[in-house]
């Protein structure tokens, strides 16, 4: 069964673990702007949104690739990149809707989240659950409950204030 | 490798850079951060230079360890003379600003001289560029933020920068990062804004090599769980700092209206539970799983709507307990105002705290205060005081100038109610009843402190076992040891330990709250020579680190002599000795330091160090150092 | 490098971890209060604190009952327990 990567931005605590490990996992190194994924803030505001590939079912990349060169991991589901194809046109960054796709310019080619191959790192050090990495089958359940909440939320105050009115 | 970032020297006089590789042989002698700036500190600045003037030099640095795979490796460190105390300034600070300026390429900055108008650093990719900042002069460090982004053209830099009270001299303005990240103590904002320096902002593309990456990666993953199933690390994630309070105001253990009380009953709106219900999540600093930090919008008054984070335990005595304020309004709305003006949130409260002490003993009437009513309690007056101090109005002007100078001013008795050691403040915290945890603010380097050399775990009831395990690790330790925290016995050393601990994590670049700080289980001397060896490949033992650190804390003692420290400084305000604790437990009630128990607990501290009966270094201490000849001005 | 016994080290540190307790802050006695109370009295000195579950199964002192613990600490220091 596929797993995929879930995002929470409201658990998301701005500590940009998943960048350093993600750097590290793909090239080595601690370099932020070299990582497949990104925390994406407006400071002073208190907005943090993690962005990382969304590995879409359609995947706009893919669609617009002149060179054919993504495809996907059959066993990880993961979107990934065959360098040997890619002619370094950025087309994918273009299209992206999310801006998942980066661009490495210390290699000259773009990058992307490939799951780490199934053990993604970003998900495995984010301990607040800000990323998540889980099985399909799990998602609209995990999604369903967490609309429920919000939802119950919202009726047990109604409830209350209805009753506190007397 | 990360050993490649380079020391830069910006002369603001003339406006010249110059940059240098920093040598392996001083790596290994002082690790980084704090232990170099500590070199940097000793060898650059003049004996009897003005804490103000164009003689004194600003630090700046990442720690050994900052960026890298070990965890919160967050830390900037800053440091200079004090304009607060003329002893060491020195001042830590997390957020994203140190692997920033990494990335830049740099791990030093030696900022000497006196720009002719307000300047800002531009560190980029291995260059640094000074530019005017006579529009950002007068902006509050949140804008300061915003504003050079703007102007660069890119949300990603981080920007370290003073407020409105680092411009007006303050002596205990603050160097601040993000929206609450404060280079706190010692008033090294006061020092950037008698050089007219801003803000250094910092954006870097550079990779950080690790020795080995794979390797580095499992141990963080194995540090990281380490610290983040303690219990204080799954609090904090809850409850940030303020969760201390839970055990300090309920044992007995809090400064309360200046120094009168040690207990704050039913103060329910002021504990951590319910500031957290103010609270829409916690932030973590660069690479933390315990992101302490609260995040909260103020809901009532003036600020309605603004965006803060914090606050830190600190600030639940500075607009809390020291000023008799029992209300999470004041709580949230002065953690926002000293982020703001960049105030030292701990000395700000301190100081308006001792002000309401004058006030109520009619040493300071209301013809003083321009009509400020400064009763404990007041909220109004609290908040109107910030302002003032910030903006150098009214009585305002005069607190401003830090414990010292400002009793000086108001004269009469004012001294003697200055709760201080070396001119500077002390946390909300009362010492009284823990011998050990008053040690700590007697002797630390930069003036009563508690994140120099508190033994907080002293608190926790330890077995002796577990004390000797802690503490026995890697300089053994055969003298007495002892579970209760009245005791004076066996507690110096703890200090001690205490402070190479601290002084070695400052060095690294590491949060304290991932070493034995509140949490007895946390990574330390045992864990950082595989971190630092993963990291960097340098090889070092336990002792070689606890060494780099007795290097460093030896040459702030040297800096502080040679300023002047007499062994007379390292002491506690009369009120320790001759005042009882009127509240709390049993355990803590009723007590008072014991002069001469005091005495013999400095004399025992002096002799572990190696120290004469003065508090000066021995010779043989300083050649076991390699410190006989300082300064060598290798750098 | 002694990289086995460093590693074994922290994870000993994990394995020795306890939750669902809190130490009473009088007589250091590990308490256990049952799931979810608000308050709880120490069975070994009679001081009471008020709990707070920061997270399910993990509780700490918020707080005394003050006027339990007051009571509690007027009648020792009278019969002069707290001195040392």
């Amino acid at each position: 069964m596929s797993k995929i990567l879930v995002i929470n931005p409201e658990k998301c605590t701005g500590c940009r673990l998943c960048e350093q490990v993600c750097s590290v996992k793909h090239e080595r190194v601690v370099n932020f702007y070299r990582a497949r994924i990104r925390v994406v803030k407006w400071e002073m505001e208190g907005k943090i949104l993690p962005v990382v590939c969304q590995q879409c079912e359609d995947a706009p990349c893919m669609a617009a690739c002149p060179a054919h060169a993504i495809a996907r991991n059959p066993e990880t589901g993961a979107l990934e990149v065959n360098y040997d194809l890619c002619i370094g046109c950025r087309t994918c960054m273009n299209v992206c809707p999310f801006g998942a796709m980066g661009f490495d310019w210390v290699t000259n080619r773009v990058i992307k989240c490939d799951l780490c191959g199934g053990d993604p790192q970003c998900a495995r050090f984010c301990e607040t659950g800000a990323i998540l990495y889980v099985d399909k089958a799990e998602l609209s359940g995990i999604k369903q409950r967490k609309g429920a909440e919000s939802l119950m939320d919202l009726m047990t105050k109604v409830t209350t204030a209805i009753s506190a009115a007397g | 490798m990360a050993l490649s970032r380079k020391i830069a020297y910006i002369d603001l006089t003339n406006r010249r850079v110059r940059t240098a590789p920093i040598p392996l042989e001083m790596r290994k002698l002082y690790l980084g951060g704090r232990g170099l700036d500590m070199y940097l500190l000793y060898n650059h600045v003049k004996p009897g230079a003005d804490p103000l003037g164009p003689d004194n030099v600003a630090l700046v640095s990442a720690g050994l360890l900052t960026g890298t795979l070990a965890t919160a490796s967050a830390r900037t460190h800053v440091a200079g003379k004090s304009p607060l105390t003329g002893f060491v300034g020195s001042a830590n600070m997390g957020g994203f600003f140190g692997p920033e300026l990494r990335m830049a390429g740099f791990d030093h900055l030696v900022i000497t001289g006196k720009a002719d108008g307000p300047v800002y650093l531009w560190i980029h990719d291995g260059e640094i560029e000074i530019r005017d900042a006579s529009h950002l002069w007068g902006r509050d460090a949140h804008q300061t933020q915003t504003m050079v982004r703007q102007e660069l053209g890119d949300d990603d830099i981080q920007v370290m920068t003073i407020g409105v009270a680092g411009e007006n001299l303050v002596r205990f303005a603050c160097v601040m990062t993000s929206l609450k990240n404060a280079a706190g103590r010692t008033g090294m904002g006061a020092l950037w804004g008698s050089k007219n320096l801003k803000a250094i902002a910092a954006r870097g593309r550079m990779d950080i090599k690790l020795a080995f990456p794979e390797e580095a990666l499992e141990y963080n993953k194995e540090i990281i769980t380490q610290v983040t199933s303690a219990k204080v690390s799954k609090t904090m994630q809850k409850l940030g700092t303020l969760f201390i309070w839970g055990t300090t105001n309920s044992t007995g253990l809090v400064r309360v209206r200046n120094f009168q009380s040690n207990q704050i009953p039913y103060a329910d709106d002021i504990e951590p539970e319910s500031i957290e219900e103010e609270m829409i999540g916690t932030a973590g600093c660069f690479g933390c799983q315990v992101h302490c930090r609260g995040r909260y919008f103020i809901k009532k008054g003036p600020y309605t709507g603004a965006y803060v984070e914090g606050p830190e335990y600190t600030s639940l005595g500075a607009f809390g307990a020291e000023v008799g304020c029992t209300t999470k309004q004041t709580v949230l709305v002065g953690n926002h105002l000293v982020n703001m003006y960049g105030l030292d949130t701990l000395e700000t409260g301190s100081m308006i705290a001792w002000a309401m002490e004058l006030f109520e003993k009619g040493i300071l009437t209301e013809k003083d205060t321009d009509g400020l009513d400064l009763r404990f309690g007041n909220d109004e007056a609290v908040i109107e005081a910030v302002h003032q101090i910030a903006q150098r109005r009214g009585i305002g002007d005069i607190l401003a100038e830090g414990p010292l100078k400002a009793a000086e001013k108001i004269g009469k008795d004012a001294i003697k109610y200055l709760i201080h050691v070396k001119g500077m403040s002390n946390l909300h915290s009362d010492e009284r009843p823990t011998p050990a945890l008053a040690l700590n603010i007697a002797t630390a380097s930069r003036g009563s402190d508690h994140l120099r050399s508190r033994p907080a775990i002293d608190l926790y009831h330890l077995p002796e076992k577990v004390l000797r395990k802690i503490y026995g690790n890697p300089v053994p330790y055969d003298g007495p040891l002892t579970s209760d925290y009245r005791d004076y016995e066996g507690k110096p050393w703890e200090v001690i330990w205490q402070e190479m601990c601290y002084e070695a994590v400052d060095c690294l670049g590491i949060c304290k709250y991932h070493t034995v700080f509140l949490g007895p289980n946390m990574p330390n001397f045992s864990e950082w020579p595989r971190l630092i060896q993963l990291n960097t490949g340098l090889e070092l033992t336990s002792k070689d680190i606890w060494d780099c650190a007795d290097r460093a804390y030896t040459l702030e003692r040297l800096f502080n002599l040679r300023e002047g420290l007499t062994r007379e400084m390292d002491w506690l305000p009369d009120r320790y000795f001759d005042e009882k604790t009127d509240r709390g437990l049993p355990v803590v009630r009723g007590k008072s330091i014991d002069r001469e128990e005091f005495k013999k607990m400095i004399d025992e501290y002096y002799k572990l160090h190696e120290w004469d009966e003065k508090g000066r270094p021995t010779k043989k201490k300083l050649e076991a150092l390699g410190l006989q000849d300082e300064p060598t001005h290798k750098l | 490098m002694s990289k086995k016994t460093e590693e074994s080290a922290a994870k000993k540190v994990v394995k020795g971890r306890t939750s669902g307790q809190f130490r009473c802050l009088n007589c250091f006695e590990r308490l256990t209060p049952p799931p979810g109370a608000k308050t709880f009295t120490c069975p070994n000195c009679g001081y009471a604190w008020r709990i707070y579950w920061f997270n399910p199964g993990e509780p700490r002192i918020r707080g005394p009952v003050w006027d339990v613990n007051e009571a509690q600490t007027q009648k020792s220091m009278a019969e002069n327990k707290g001195g040392k």
